[in-house]
């Protein structure tokens, strides 16, 4: 079993069960820290996190373990990493799933953050995990793009107001990554080689977020993504429209 | 033939001014969380009304469904969700409930009704208000989320409706309404340099024929405004 000792510094990761998530926790672990994932599933079997079993997209879950997650601090990083996806016809996927994503990707991680600030139970660094589609939008997932960027300006918005409490605030805009997560919504033949392996990501966002910094790409392809997106925002989003869009052939949620 | 319009939030500021802009011109379905009672003074007359408070999303739009199938319009050839409110503070003393409601009358509601007013859309324009708060706000931090949400909703959907609804999202600057003091904010001496509600119902009505998908209205547009008075 797991334990907290002490000594060691202390990190938070949501969604740390499984993808980036996994990644970051692994990571940590293997850099000297005592790390909580809070996760509806628990950690794998073999992994020295702990687990604080909670469903985000839960409002009366998240604040029944809102207590315990910040007495499990105080933190050296934050990850807010958790996060759902719902692809296709903006018509086509029920407006309950959409609830449930902006729960899970927006409200909890801001829930979340200003309950830790707070009660001071952040002594460094928090980070944002958004998207790549902020600067690009994001057809065939309009809701998610929407949580996305709500979770991102967020974050531009707290920056300094958390930094007078000595916290730092970092978000990340990961392009695609190889993991379930992105392979389930993706279109049928995307090609997955050229995606960057969430290991890879996972180190860059961290040294990041450690070092400060206000925005980290997943790797250098994604920073030219949201180039093309802020210099070139109809030629970019219609070209997503053709691999993304135009290819889906079934609604996921 | 009038158009039909649908105007959420028209009980006061700029969704009043732009309800007055149109009135005469359109057959206008207005929506705010007032009881009728309180709303029929300040609307125009002539004007539908439906009450639908946006803390409750679902409950909202589908007020706001029926409101329309009573009516017996089968489609709508403009739709602008303005209805919107925010809290001010310091963003880590901003209580669980107020980032939830925020994020739910701003942006689940804006969800909601598009989703429920997508069939009929068809052939008609979809505008969303945001802010320029999207950009970030220290002191309306839940408020910047909702309306940067606005924004990725907007840009997204543009370009999966293109050729069905036009959508637009449009970032007003700030003007003098309520909607400051309803937030716990006093902009103190800078009120006197927002521009009115009913300039900026003149330039959201301008941006509205626009091509772009996402248009900001501010301090260098308010000026345009102030030395072009003829330009209604
Ligand atoms: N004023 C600015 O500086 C500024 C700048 C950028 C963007 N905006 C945006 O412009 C829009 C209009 O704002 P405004 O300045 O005209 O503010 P306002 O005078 O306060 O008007 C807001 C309208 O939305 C309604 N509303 C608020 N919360 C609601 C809810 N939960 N359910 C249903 N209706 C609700 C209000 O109803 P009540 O009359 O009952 O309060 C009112 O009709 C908003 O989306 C705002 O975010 C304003």
């Amino acid at each position: 079993m797991a334990q907290i000792t002490g000594r060691r510094p202390r990190a938070l990761a949501t969604g740390g069960s499984e993808g980036l998530g996994g990644a970051f926790v692994e990571l940590l672990l293997a850099s000297g820290y005592d790390v909580v994932s809070v996760d509806r599933n628990a950690p794998p079997a073999a992994s020295m996190a702990v687990g604080i079993i909670c469903d985000l997209a839960d409002r009366v879950a998240l604040d029944r373990n809102l207590d315990a997650i910040v007495a499990a601090g105080p933190y050296r990083l934050v990850l807010f990493n958790a996060g759902v996806s719902a692809t296709g016809r903006f018509e086509a996927v029920p407006l309950e799933a959409y609830r449930r994503l902006v729960a899970v990707n927006t409200e909890a991680p801001m829930v979340l953050a200003s309950a830790l600030v707070n009660a001071d139970a952040v002594n460094g660094h928090l980070c944002f995990v958004s998207s790549l589609s902020h600067f690009t939008g994001y057809p065939g997932a309009a809701v998610y793009a929407a949580s996305k960027d709500a979770l991102a300006a967020y974050a531009k918005s707290v920056r300094k107001p958390f930094a007078q409490r000595g916290v730092s605030v970092t978000v990340a805009y990961p392009g695609p990554l190889r993991t379930a997560h992105a392979a389930r919504h993706a279109p049928p033949g995307a090609s997955v080689e050229r995606r960057t392996d969430p290991a890879a990501a996972a180190r860059h966002i961290v040294g990041a977020a450690l070092a400060g910094r206000a925005a980290v790409y997943s790797d250098a392809r994604a920073r030219m993504l949201a180039l093309a997106g802020r210099l070139m925002p109809d030629l970019t989003i219609r070209a997503m429209r053709r691999v993304i869009f135009d290819r889906l052939d079934r609604d996921v949620w | 033939m009038k158009p039909n319009i649908l105007i959420t939030g028209a009980t006061s500021g700029i969704g009043a001014a732009l309800a007055a802009r149109y009135a005469g011109r359109a057959e206008l379905l207005l929506a705010g969380r007032m009881p009728e009672l309180e709303a029929m003074p300040i609307l125009p007359a002539n004007a539908h009304y439906v009450v639908a408070d946006q803390s409750a999303p679902e409950v909202a739009a589908s007020n706001i469904m029926a409101a329309l199938d009573l009516l017996g319009w089968e489609s709508l050839d403009l739709a602008v969700l303005n209805a919107g409110s925010g809290w001010s503070g310091d963003p880590a003393s901003e209580p669980a409930g107020s980032i939830r409601n925020t994020l739910e009358a701003n942006l689940v509601a804006a969800i909601a009704l598009a989703y429920g007013l997508s069939p009929l859309l068809s052939g008609g324009r979809l505008v969303l208000i945001g802010s320029t708060a999207r950009r970030g706000a220290p002191l309306f931090a839940s408020y910047a989320a909702a309306k940067a949400g606005l924004d990725g909703l907007a840009r997204s959907l543009a370009e999966e409706w293109r050729g069905r609804t036009k959508v637009q999202v449009i970032h007003p600057g700030p003007v003098r309404t309520d909607i400051h003091a309803k937030a716990g904010f006093d902009p103190g001496r800078a009120r006197r340099f927002f521009t009115s509600p009913e300039t900026m119902a003149r330039l959201l009505e301008r941006a509205l024929a626009s091509r772009r998908s996402r248009r900001t209205i501010s301090f260098p547009r308010y000026l345009a405004a102030a030395v072009t008075p003829w330009l209604r």
